[in-house]
């Protein structure tokens, strides 16, 4: 461990020292370009590799920074000192005008939006006279060598700012990758609808992560035009910067702090010395092999250069949560609380198909509530339009007397009801430890606390109570991915009770587990009820719901039957008729 | 007037032309959910494919249609074969990225192979045609009426026959397709084949009035993601009418605004449509 801390540290002198015993004009030129793109490739990863967003239309960003900083030296006479940090607001402000619309758009319409963005910029200062329109802006020589106005005759100067710049940008990716904002992205990548439903705003993070991202690429445009002293739409909001952050950041290692500052010496010193050794005739040979290894990495999905360097995970322990154990009998606590959830004529068609047609439910502070009923009675559809994911057409829901209906799933998490899915939704390539720590509490949660702070101690221990009572404490580091079907499920229903929300909405908790973990699921369920937390549980196996609910209410087509005691329900002749067909 | 009624005329040639060019994106989007950032590259090769075959062989574009649609046929084929079969069910940021390297790939193979010079057809002599009172170069006369030829074969083939009908079979749903015993895997190649031929008769019928360089690439993909967008993507008929319509857009827009912002126009209406009405003009609103 000190062995390596002492190398990193002899690298980073040996770097930043350079400059002094290497004199070589291109090698230094080359360094620069590596530190600059690698900056802007490394502000994109916050949002095309932590948040999943993949903007093809950086250059933007990069463009407003060098034409911002450049123009008012220029034009102004203002220092770039301050002219940088313009160019990032500047950034960072188109940045959210873009992001806050097209962040609604899903699947490839993200991409496809910025893709336009840049090409729109690049017309619109191509034919802008205040900035010089195709003939671009010089920068003013006579500033030269003076550090207010960071311009040098030599190339060192140039060397230590950017690699500041990159360094700036690294260390913002650090702080972000290691406390909660850079988790949530990392979840807002993976899975949307999950993070969401455990009431991460995920828009919020997608803005937070698109502007910061904008900002730093601005400012590595600044410096870039600050070093080649002459800008014009060619060379700075060219769709060639685009396309070069983005493959830097891949082939380093998207998602990852290190991969961009992997992948930018690697592919800008092979772009430069292929230039330089086999001329402009041969131009766009490394770009066949950038396209090559982007496919590559496409295919096997490592993350990058860096992914091939990390060390793979030892073998999965088989410990199945519970299994062979006794589970001890908990006695259902008799319910007599108040109503904590209530739903009043609840409707929602498909089409012409009434799903839900007029569910009136009671559910009670501390109890266990079953939700039975054949397939299609509308058991799943009810569940998504109380958690924010439908939108019903007539009805009233509120917890606690706060309406919960037409709102985003992470408000509706907010007000304190949680859910797990039918299928399973965790976040495959977090850790189980990072998995429940996403189901902390988020209403309140500013975004710089989320940047600088870790979830609070108090919480963490009680993540760390949960995982021990969950038997998954020893895969704490694992990637959830690797977790069997069953622990996944446990896993995502640890991360539904973390912040102990007033109700618990569990869509098949026992459905495709063996039944050792079914038993151990109902325990558990029962544990935590005893705890405090209410639940409403849809299930199918008789058997579990009648040993573990205190109350069961019975759906068919689309409306509440019967509600009653486990014995009630068993034998209303409705429910005979319906369920079993007798 | 005359002026707008002109530009409205070239620019519904153009629009035709387009509207190939969207269509083999919007058909492969549509039936496999795979967006091909590389579609206008194989355009650039089949334009470059014609102009050598004119430069050392003296075919004539016309010509070429019979070799550089089918050897595209095959190419789209053999792209699906080795590349796009191994991310059909892959995560969204490995397919935009596969295509993406793809691009990259084809587009500086060009670079590597031609260089950056811009090259064209010259055919000297050549008529013009008098279309609705305008006259217009007989070669953009006949890319209009093959690129509506080529719609209604593509429209007559996925209506009448089995296996057009077991394309949409499969582009509805990969898993019903495949309980009915429809072979989906190469419903999906077919796809690829159908949409790079149709991209290359693009590039065919363009090269003797468009000149070719490794980067034209750019402005295609995006007039193309236009044109799919605008008419709604995954349809026959939307390819067409957002082709038609971004060929009007940047021609009017063009004559009556100024030609320097024609491409900015059409681009600002391809975000807003996005944004507006993204599953397009034709598209129903469920999907």
């Amino acid at each position: 461990m000190t062995g390596r801390r002492l190398a990193a540290w002899l690298g980073l002198v040996a770097l930043v020292s350079l400059p002094a015993w290497v004199r070589d004009s291109f090698f230094l030129n080359a360094m620069i370009h590596v530190f600059l793109f690698g900056a802007a490739a490394q502000a994109w990863n916050l949002v095309g590799g932590y948040a999943g967003q993949i903007s093809f239309g950086h250059a933007a960003f990069f463009g407003v920074g060098a034409y911002t900083t450049a123009w008012l030296l220029s034009r102004q006479g203002v220092s770039p000192w301050v002219g940088l940090w313009v160019g990032a607001a500047l950034a960072t402000l188109l940045s959210l005008l873009i992001g806050y619309p097209t962040f609604r758009l899903r699947r490839h319409f993200f991409a496809l939006a910025t893709l336009a963005l840049a090409e729109i910029a690049r017309i619109s200062f191509l034919n802008w006279e205040a900035v010089g329109a195709a003939i671009g802006l010089y920068l003013p020589l006579h500033y030269r060598n003076r550090f207010e106005y960071l311009m040098w005759d030599t190339k060192p100067p140039y060397y230590w700012v950017s690699l500041g710049v990159l360094a700036l940008a690294t260390a913002v990716v650090w702080v972000v990758d290691r406390h909660r904002a850079g988790r949530y992205l990392r979840a807002v990548e993976q899975d949307e609808d999950a993070a969401e439903m455990i009431g991460i705003p995920t828009r919020r993070y997608k803005l937070y992560a698109m502007g910061l991202s904008a900002g730093l690429t601005a400012v590595a445009g600044a410096v870039y035009a600050l070093y080649v002293l002459y800008i014009d739409p060619y060379n700075v909001l060219a769709s060639r910067i685009s396309l070069l952050v983005v493959v830097i950041a891949l082939i380093g290692g998207r998602g990852t702090v290190w991969g961009p500052v992997v992948g930018a010496p690697f592919i800008v010193l092979l772009n430069e010395y292929t230039r330089a050794w086999l001329g402009g005739r041969a131009a766009g040979v490394d770009f066949i092999l950038f396209g090559l290894l982007v496919i590559l990495v496409s295919l096997y999905r490592p993350r990058g250069l860096v992914g091939l360097l990390a060390r793979p995970s030892g073998p999965l322990q088989p410990a199945v949560a519970g299994a062979g154990q006794d589970p001890p009998e908990v006695a259902p606590a008799a319910p007599g609380g108040d109503v904590v959830l209530r739903v009043v004529g609840l409707q929602k068609a498909f089409g012409g198909v009434q799903a839900v047609r007029g569910v009136d439910l009671e559910v009670r502070r501390g109890e266990i509530l079953g939700l039975v009923g054949p397939n299609g009675a509308g058991k799943s559809t009810l569940f998504d339009c109380l958690t924010g994911f439908l939108r019903p057409d007539r009805g009233y829901a509120a917890v606690d007397g706060v309406g919960v209906l037409n709102q985003a799933p992470h408000r509706v998490a907010w007000v304190g009801l949680a859910r797990t899915f039918q299928n399973l939704r965790v976040f495959p390539e977090l850790s189980v430890w990072d998995n429940v720590l996403c189901g902390a509490e988020h209403h309140r949660e500013g975004l710089w606390e989320a940047t600088v702070r870790e979830v609070p101690a108090a919480v963490q221990e009680e993540a760390r109570e949960l995982l021990r009572l969950f038997h998954l404490w020893e895969h704490r580091y694992r990637p959830a991915g690797e977790l069997s079907y069953g622990q996944q499920k446990l896993l995502s229903l640890a991360m539904a009770v973390l912040r102990r929300p007033k109700v618990v909405l569990l869509d098949e908790p026992a459905a495709g587990v063996n039944p050792a973990l079914v038993d151990e699921i109902g325990r558990l369920i029962r544990t935590l009820n005893q705890s405090g937390l209410t639940f409403v549980v849809i299930e199918h196996n008789m058997e579990f719901v009648v040993r573990t609910c205190h109350r069961i209410a019975f759906m068919a087509e689309g409306q509440v039957v019967t509600v009653g005691t486990p014995q009630e329900v068993q034998q209303d002749p409705r429910v005979l008729e319906r369920y079993y067909g007798r | 007037m005359d002026l707008v009624w002109q530009a409205a005329v070239s620019g519904a040639v153009l629009g035709l032309v387009y509207a190939l060019v969207a269509l083999g994106l919007s058909l492969i989007w549509g039936v496999m959910d795979v967006v091909n950032l590389a579609h206008a590259e194989y355009l650039m090769l089949a334009m470059y494919s014609t102009y050598w075959l004119w430069a050392l062989g003296r075919v004539d574009p016309g010509w070429a249609v019979p070799v550089v649609v089918p050897a595209f046929f095959g190419l789209g084929w053999l792209t699906y074969q080795l590349l796009v079969r191994r991310i059909v069910r892959a995560p969204l940021a490995a397919q935009i990225f596969a295509t993406f390297g793809l691009l990259f790939v084809l587009r500086y193979g060009a670079f590597a192979a031609f260089g950056p010079n811009v090259y064209g057809v010259w055919r000297p002599g050549e008529g013009t045609v008098v279309v609705l009172g305008v006259p217009v170069a007989s070669s953009k006369v006949a890319a209009a009426g093959v690129s509506v030829a080529a719609f209604a074969l593509l429209a007559a083939f996925l209506r009448y026959t089995k296996t057009g009908k077991a394309l949409q079979a499969a582009a509805q749903s990969r898993e019903v397709a495949l309980a009915l015993g429809i072979p989906v895997d190469r419903m999906y190649a077919l796809a690829w084949g159908i949409g790079i031929a149709s991209v290359a008769l693009a590039g065919v019928l363009l090269i003797p009035f468009y000149q070719v360089s490794p980067t034209i690439g750019d402005a295609f993909l995006l007039l193309a993601f236009a044109s799919v967008v605008l008419g709604g993507f995954g349809r026959v008929d939307g390819a067409l009418v957002g082709g038609l319509c971004i060929g009007l857009l940047e021609n009017l827009l063009g004559t009556l605004v100024s030609p320097t912002f024609k491409f900015l126009f059409v681009f600002a209406a391809f975000v807003a449509m996005l944004l507006v009405r993204p599953q397009g003009l034709l598209g129903d609103v469920g999907r």
